[in-house]
């Protein structure tokens, strides 16, 4: 899509390096944290140029919420894996907040029933916190109430009621928020975490600003949460154990990632939203919109947004095979599974040499598990045909898709073939969605340090993915079977 | 009629070369077919061959087709049998009892019957590893073990002074032949074992030609079946410009380590596979700490200070790589991430040098007691490619603008070898280290490992990693350990043994034509007796 942003921009209003040329070459880049900074000069934009402008921020910061997307799945399944060995420790040196950690990564991936016992676990020891135990009740109220238990969340939440722990009362706010009980007002109960810790001289700490900014996200006040991020450190860790001298485990919360591609995810929302009133850039709009929608789950908004591009005679070519994949994937979702399976095959069996098309299929697949057997065949020929890396999207596409099905080889095989390999971990030169799905295949295959090295690239412009770092590199030492050998070459 | 003869010289070639010299291992049930010589670049020639003696990279490739451990470890991470069959862990980790295979035999000398592999063999292997005359950097590796017994000729039993972690996997160490070397006793670099030895592995290694080439036939008597690939051939090159055009005009079909400049060329060609494989390597300028000069902490950061790093792999190395902080890869689980490399600042430099007693003198060179600060800075002649001449003159114009005189010398590997780790004679090296995912910096750093032979080159000695690594090898908690290596990161970034430079993108590179390619990420060649090449590779 960026071309097309790219000759929008070639106008003579744009001629020069302007704060949206500079934007769009760090988001061509994949520099999307730099890139969505533009926003800071939205205010200068002509009236003219504002639709193009919009379509823009909201493009980069849907962009960030994909990735952020990908971080926070990755960072929850290594944070479960990690989680899990050192929960299976003992002795005395063992770690006492891993249960409570252990359950916050579990409620992110969506298993309230097993975080409860991990977070009962935790409110039962006596070796606990009480700041440690409040958060917890917090998290269990929030797991009874997904499992539907009304009561007993109501039970357990009471016991916050007059909290004066920032970092309880906005643990309470998210699981509220999470709970969509707005009607408790999770915002305003963020906004007095923030004021106790103004008043007593304190920096909010890493669990308040992810706990807040999850809120604001679902309460639609995006600029507060955006406010709130510029002078925060997202690569702090949530809690430091020290059980010996010598021995600091460092924990961290996933959530703190899915709410980042949440709030990114809405902010594009915003924008994309303001430059349908621009009818020189409104498909374009109209295509992300429905994107940012279904990447939020909103099936109804993303198919609508679908529809009205497919219905429309004004529609490129391109785009409206993009909204039929996308609508295709919505009737999936929303059950009509074998009509939209074989919507997606008429489609692959029609264009079986539009790489493009393809891609958009097999990625639409593996995020929905489906089995898509003819974009895949089809996509296998096209990169055969090609050899070499011209196909990178295509090479993804397929990586990612056999990635879902487990088949570890075929997802590294493809999307090795399509890396940059001069610039193996570079961003700058590869698809960081490819990075970290190919990380997450090293990873299962247990070539860790290939995983960490693709993650040490990404620290540099996302220092968010620390924790996902932190955790894998756990995992690693405790994984790794070598005879402690060095050469010299 | 001519051609008539050579159908029957060639009829009579295979026949004389295809006669069983005994019970030969069964082909393997793959449906792969045998067959073809796979030829591949190396960055020069090994020093020595045994699996004991030898610390580089080119030899342990060599090793790894060559010889087996008790155990193995496959692309899984997990233990798996070798020459044991099984073993049994009793007393919470203090024994290890192995049960060997039986029928295995060494690789034939001449033509003497081949062998047979013992639990003598293993006892043997222990004791001449361990013994004082024996130079050797495995032996901080097994100080852990206590004593070793031959149960019987099929079984050996270890006992550990102290249970320790992944103690099993520190039983892949290579096992040699009893009536391999001439001295029973220990190993030295005089033994004619070191420079051919005889194995178990998959390959024998059948001759070193004038050219250095080192060439391995498939052993038909390999336990566990014959590999598929008839002959490996070690090709040694000084200029990896070469190598590359050796790959490209089809002179070898594998390089094990492809030049980052060249990356873009050989994807951009169908023929080729480019596959990542060690991330856990880093180069690095180390210092003689024996040299009062740079004993001096402040003369060594002042050096780190004063060079450009960024600027170096940006210009030579095309910016593939990563700058790193300390003594692990940024691929590592050890690797501190709170550690940021020390900015290149010249004038910081020059600061640290005064600090340290230095004045500039005649021509701008720092002087302390009328000495000057000039040094010798070694670099192996294999080494000498393009990138790293142009990374050591870097260095040495860097230097010069803080007031320091670097006098590089190119040696010979061997020469080089005996200079930094025998003699000792040298100020400043540049070299890189591979490591396995142990990521065990013990035999880098702790004192007991300076001395002949041994790893910690430069001297380098403090108390406190001493007792940080000692600490590390007595825990059994992983998070213990992990939390020690993040503390040994930052004493390094700050104490300077070396400067650390980077790592740099590691890819091998080979022909399609060679198939079922799994490299390990540190000994590369452990499953090569699964690759084939369909045809011979023709």
């Amino acid at each position: 899509m960026l071309p097309v942003i790219a000759a929008l921009l070639a106008g003579p209003g744009y001629a020069g390096d302007t704060p949206l040329e500079r934007a769009t070459k760090l988001y061509r880049m994949n520099h999307y944290e730099q890139a969505v900074k533009f926003r800071e000069y939205l205010s200068s934009v002509r009236p003219e140029q504002k639709g193009i402008a919009y379509l823009s921020l909201g493009i980069f910061y849907l962009g960030n919420a994909r990735l952020h997307g990908g971080f926070h799945e990755a960072s929850v399944s290594v944070h479960i894996d990690y989680f899990k060995k050192i929960s299976s420790m003992r002795g005395k040196d063992r770690s006492r907040v891993v249960n409570l950690y252990m359950a916050e990564a579990l409620l992110e991936d969506g298993r309230p029933k097993q975080a409860a016992l991990y977070l009962k676990k935790t409110i039962e020891d006596s070796g606990i916190k009480a700041g440690h135990k409040a958060i917890a009740k917090a998290g269990l109220g929030l797991s009874h109430y997904l499992r539907g238990e009304k009561q007993q969340a109501e039970a357990v939440w009471s016991e916050l009621n007059g909290s004066s722990n920032p970092e309880a009362l906005s643990e309470l706010a998210a699981a509220y928020g999470r709970a969509r009980l707005n009607e408790r007002k999770p915002a305003e109960l963020c906004e007095k975490a923030l004021s106790m810790l103004k008043k007593s001289g304190k920096k909010p700490s890493v669990r308040v600003i992810g706990n807040t900014i999850g809120v604001y996200a679902r309460a639609d006040m995006i600029d507060k949460g955006l406010d709130l991020l510029r002078d925060a450190d997202l690569k702090a860790f949530s809690y430091e154990e020290s059980p010996d001298r010598n021995k600091v485990i460092r924990f961290y919360d996933p959530s703190l990632l899915g709410n980042l591609s949440m709030l990114y995810a809405k902010a594009g929302i915003v924008y994309l939203t303001k430059a349908l009133d621009s009818p020189a850039v409104r498909d374009m709009a109209r295509y992300h919109l429905g994107e940012a929608y279904a990447f939020l789950g909103m099936v109804d908004a993303s198919g609508r947004a679908a529809s009205a591009l497919v219905s429309s005679a004004q529609t490129p070519a391109r785009l409206k095979n993009s909204a039929k994949v996308r609508q295709a994937a919505n009737l999936y979702l929303g059950g009509g599974k074998s009509k939209a399976t074989g919507l997606l095959e008429k489609l692959s069996r029609e264009n079986p040499k539009d790489p493009f098309l393809l891609a958009e299929i097999l990625l639409a697949c593996s995020s929905l598990k489906a089995e898509c057997l003819i974009a895949a065949e089809s996509a296998s020929a096209l990169t055969e045909a090609d050899g070499g890396r011209r196909l990178s999207r295509i090479n993804y596409a397929l990586g990612r898709y056999y990635l879902g099905r487990k088949d570890y080889a075929k997802a590294i095989l493809y999307m090795e073939a399509g890396r940059d390999k001069g610039n193996k971990n570079k961003i700058e030169s590869n698809d960081p969605l490819m990075l970290i799905d190919l990380a997450k295949a090293y990873y299962s295959t247990k070539k860790f340090s290939e995983a960490l090295e693709i993650y040490f690239e990404m620290s540099k412009q996302f220092e968010a993915v620390r924790q996902i770092q932190v955790a894998m590199q756990g995992i690693y030492s405790m994984e790794q079977k070598s005879a402690g050998d060095v050469k010299v070459f | 009629m001519k051609r008539l003869m050579g159908v029957l010289l060639i009829i009579l070639f295979i026949g004389i070369f295809s006669v069983p010299l005994g019970t030969e291992a069964a082909s393997r049930k793959d449906g792969r077919p045998d067959g073809g010589t796979l030829n591949y670049g190396e960055y020069g020639r090994p020093t020595t061959m045994d699996p004991i003696t030898s610390n580089d990279m080119i030899s342990l490739r060599i090793t790894e087709l060559v010889f087996n451990g008790l155990v193995g470890i496959n692309e899984k991470q997990v233990i798996v049998p070798e020459l044991a069959r099984r073993w049994k862990m009793t007393e919470k980790g203090r024994t290890y009892t192995f049960y060997l295979r039986k029928g295995v035999t060494w690789h034939p000398r001449g033509n003497e019957k081949p062998k047979t592999f013992t639990a003598d063999d293993v006892v043997f292997t222990y004791k001449i590893m361990m013994h004082p005359k024996t130079i050797t950097p495995l032996k901080v590796r097994y100080e852990f073990i206590e004593s070793v017994t031959k149960v019987d000729d099929y079984t050996v039993r270890f006992t550990l002074k102290r249970p320790i972690l992944n103690a099993l996997a520190k039983f892949s160490f290579k096992v040699i032949p009893k009536h391999g070397p001439k001295n029973s006793r220990y190993l030295s670099r005089n033994d004619p074992f070191v420079q051919k030895p005889i194995g178990t592995g998959p390959y024998m290694i059948k001759e070193i030609t004038a050219d250095r080439e080192v060439i391995l036939v498939a052993n038909n008597k390999y336990f566990k079946g014959r590999s598929h690939i008839d002959k490996f051939v070690a090709k040694p090159f000084a200029d990896q410009n070469i190598m590359t055009q050796a790959l490209m005009f089809n002179a070898i079909d594998m390089i094990v380590l492809v030049n980052p400049r060249v990356i873009p060329e050989i994807q951009g060609d169908r023929r080729y596979v480019l596959q990542p494989y060690n991330a856990l390597s880093y180069s690095f300028f180390g210092y003689n700490m024996r040299n009062p000069l740079l004993a001096d902490k402040r003369v060594r950061t002042a050096f780190t200070y004063a060079v450009n790093r960024k600027e170096m792999l940006n210009s030579f190395f095309n910016n593939q790589g990563t700058i790193i902080s300390g003594p692990f890869a940024p691929g590592s689980w050890a690797y501190n991430l709170d550690v940021q490399p020390i900015p290149y600042n010249p004038g910081k430099g020059k600061a640290l040098l005064m600090e340290a007693g230095f004045t500039p003198g005649p021509g701008g060179i720092m002087e302390k007691d009328g000495e000057q600060l000039s040094l010798t800075l070694k670099v192996p002649i294999e080494k000498e490619s393009e990138a790293v001449k142009r990374v050591v003159l870097a260095f040495k114009s860097y230097l010069q603008k803080i007031g320091v005189n670097i006098k590089v010398e190119f040696k010979e590997w061997l020469a080089w070898k005996e200079d930094v780790f025998y003699s000792h004679d040298f100020d400043i090296i540049f070299a890189s280290w591979v490591f396995d995912d142990s990521a065990d910096i013990s035999s880098l750093f702790h004192s007991a490992e300076i001395g002949k032979g041994k790893n910690n080159f430069g001297a380098y000695s403090n108390p406190v990693v001493d007792s940080l690594i000692v600490e590390s090898k007595l825990t059994l908690d992983h998070e213990k350990r992990r939390t020690i290596y993040r503390k040994l990161h930052a004493l390094m970034a700050d104490e300077n043994p070396y400067t650390f430079l980077w790592t740099l993108t590691n890819y091998a590179a080979y022909h399609k034509k060679v198939r079922h390619v799994a490299i390990h990420p540190y000994k590369f060649f452990s499953f090569a007796d699964e690759w084939y090449m369909p045809g011979g590779g023709r």
